[in-house]
């Protein structure tokens, strides 16, 4: 169901988040975010809650805040909307964090790709200090916090929160064995909060209106509102705010999708479901939903779109890791040996298929444990493969 | 004429100090500058930073947007990702190409445009789409990449 709560005309007055919070303690507003159970809007949704209440427990002379503004996955965009209309909600929500773990420094990670997002972000900020909604003593509370933007230089793997991290502290976006995990060593090895764009943008309506009201707007058992960015075959392709547990089929509907073949659910890295398959559910309890929905209609070449992922990843992979670096390469080549008829019965297959389970239980981060996703689903359920094969069979 | 690729280094260095963290953004400074990085600029970095020359190198190769080969004085970003690859993005690099005379990943002879592709940039719903010098270009057919290219200094 189309639900506005972060993109509502009527906005909360802004600070007014911030005011109330201030009056509590800083456990308290942790403990408002982890039993509103909101979970984590980039994509893999680990609950924010828990992230500050660890990261407000854990011990060092200073604490960070990070906000990833590194979207980067194929098909999103609802976090560049967030930030050309709602930058100061999300400055608000960086704020909360700060005040909620013990931090005064806050940062905003925006990729490289966004540059003209940047005086947007800048004019939100300086309205927030002139305001004493940020900076020094905010609101005479004797509670300090102030942000500054950092760029990322082009690299899809850094949404990855410790490779985030690494790129943050001046290196190579190379995600970092874990534990020790950001909320005890994150940036610059101090207890770190790092959250997406949406998920600081729903703090600040989570702390004003209760955690079960936030509860409340989900279906199903889900919590809160997602963004949904969708694209590709439909005629109203956009970002919509659903609650969160609604189907896709209503998704689609809204978007005007047409003559569906196969819907994207949480880009590249996501799943790929079938046209019948419309009362699926956007939640992390089966579609975990990134933001990004990519819809095509039935004159798409389904080979044509893994091809394009497969690429995709090869070009992203960070490389440190065997499995992710030349398992994509693998996948890749088998694509094209899939279009050549190389691959031609279930027994040439069954190694790529292996393959992609190698690579989720082994690659590092996430980039490689779901870049499989896209082969496994679009391989299994789009092509077909020929019923006569003339082939020796297994090693191609 | 660019000013001396140490004198970027060294208002770099005023501006964001020389702690370890802040490597990226003396190299993104030197790179919007120049339109890449010079290897006696890496160097000047290492030795403030602290760091090998190498490890400055290796941060350098590793993101797209920094470059340590002498780029053009534009650089064009056409998306190659899937939501803009199905509203006609193939014709608009044709078009674009056509129009440089060059290949992705080539600079014109004359040092106008450099012609990249890049992975989404989060314009899916403004199909297809494009990057001019971080200026974002949307709906693009042939004819208006084309314009927009051939406009360019």
């Amino acid at each position: 169901m189309e639900r506005k709560v972060l993109l509502a005309e009527n906005q909360p007055e802004l600070g007014s988040a911030l005011r109330k919070a201030l009056g509590m303690t800083p456990a308290d507003v942790a403990f408002e975010v982890r039993d509103a159970k909101l979970q984590g809007r980039g994509g893999a949704g680990f609950p924010a809650g828990v992230k500050w209440v660890l990261a407000g427990g854990a011990s060092g002379d200073r604490k960070y805040v990070v906000c990833n503004a590194d979207e980067g996955e194929p098909g999103t965009f609802k976090d560049r909307v967030l930030l050309e209309k709602y930058a100061d909600r999300l400055i608000e929500g960086m704020a909360l964090g700060g005040y909620a773990i013990g931090s005064d420094q806050g940062y905003i990670y925006l990729r490289a790709e966004y540059p003209y997002l940047v005086p947007v972000i800048e004019k939100a900020a300086a309205e927030m200090r002139r305001k004493n909604l940020l900076g020094a003593n905010i609101l005479g509370s004797g509670f300090s916090f102030d942000i500054e933007l950092r760029m990322g230089a082009g690299a899809y793997v850094c949404g990855e929160e410790t490779a985030l991290l690494e790129s943050m502290e001046g290196r190579r976006g190379e995600p970092r064995n874990k534990p020790p995990f950001p909320v005890n060593a994150g940036y610059l090895n101090k207890p770190t909060i790092v959250n997406n764009v949406e998920t600081f943008c729903a703090v600040p309506h989570i702390i004003l209106n209760g955690a079960e009201w936030f509860i409340g707007l989900g279906e199903g058992g889900d919590s809160g509102t997602k963004l949904f960015s969708i694209s590709g075959d439909v005629e109203r392709p956009g970002v919509y705010e659903l609650a969160m547990g609604s189907s896709i089929g209503e998704l689609l509907d809204l978007a005007g999708a047409r003559d569906v073949q196969a819907v994207q659910v949480g880009g590249a890295s996501g799943r790929t479901i079938k046209k019948g398959d419309s009362a699926r559910v956007l939640s992390f309890r089966d579609l975990p939903p990134g933001g990004s929905v990519i819809v095509f209609d039935s004159s798409r070449d389904m080979l044509e779109v893994l091809e394009n992922f497969m690429e995709f990843f090869v070009h992203e992979s960070c490389g440190q890791c065997t499995p992710c670096r030349e398992g994509n390469a693998r996948l890749l080549h088998a694509v094209t040996a899939l279009r050549e008829g190389d691959v031609c019965c279930q027994e040439c297959l069954q190694p790529f298929i292996d393959l992609c389970d190698v690579m989720a239980v082994s690659s590092k981060c996430g980039l490689g444990q779901t870049a499989g996703n896209c082969f496994r689903d679009m391989v299994g359920g789009f092509v077909e493969l020929p019923l006569e094969c003339n082939c020796e069979g297994g090693d191609s | 004429m660019s000013r001396d690729c140490m004198e970027i280094v060294a208002e770099g260095l005023r501006e964001y100090g020389s702690g370890r963290e802040r490597m990226i953004q003396l190299l993104t400074k030197v790179n919007e500058e120049l339109g890449f990085i010079p290897p006696e600029a890496m160097i000047g970095i290492a030795e403030a930073l602290s760091v090998s020359a190498a490890e400055v190198y290796s941060v350098v190769s590793f993101y797209s947007f920094l470059s340590a080969e002498p780029r053009g004085r534009n650089i064009v970003r056409i998306c190659s990702t899937i939501s803009c690859a199905m509203q006609g993005q193939r014709e608009v690099l044709e078009a674009v190409r056509g129009e440089l005379g060059i290949e992705v990943g080539d600079t014109t002879a004359d040092g106008r445009v450099t012609l990249e592709t890049t992975a989404c940039i989060g314009l899916c719903d403004q199909a297809p789409a494009m990057l001019v010098n971080g200026t974002p270009h949307t709906r693009l057919t042939p004819e208006k990449a084309r314009g927009i290219v051939a406009g360019l200094k």
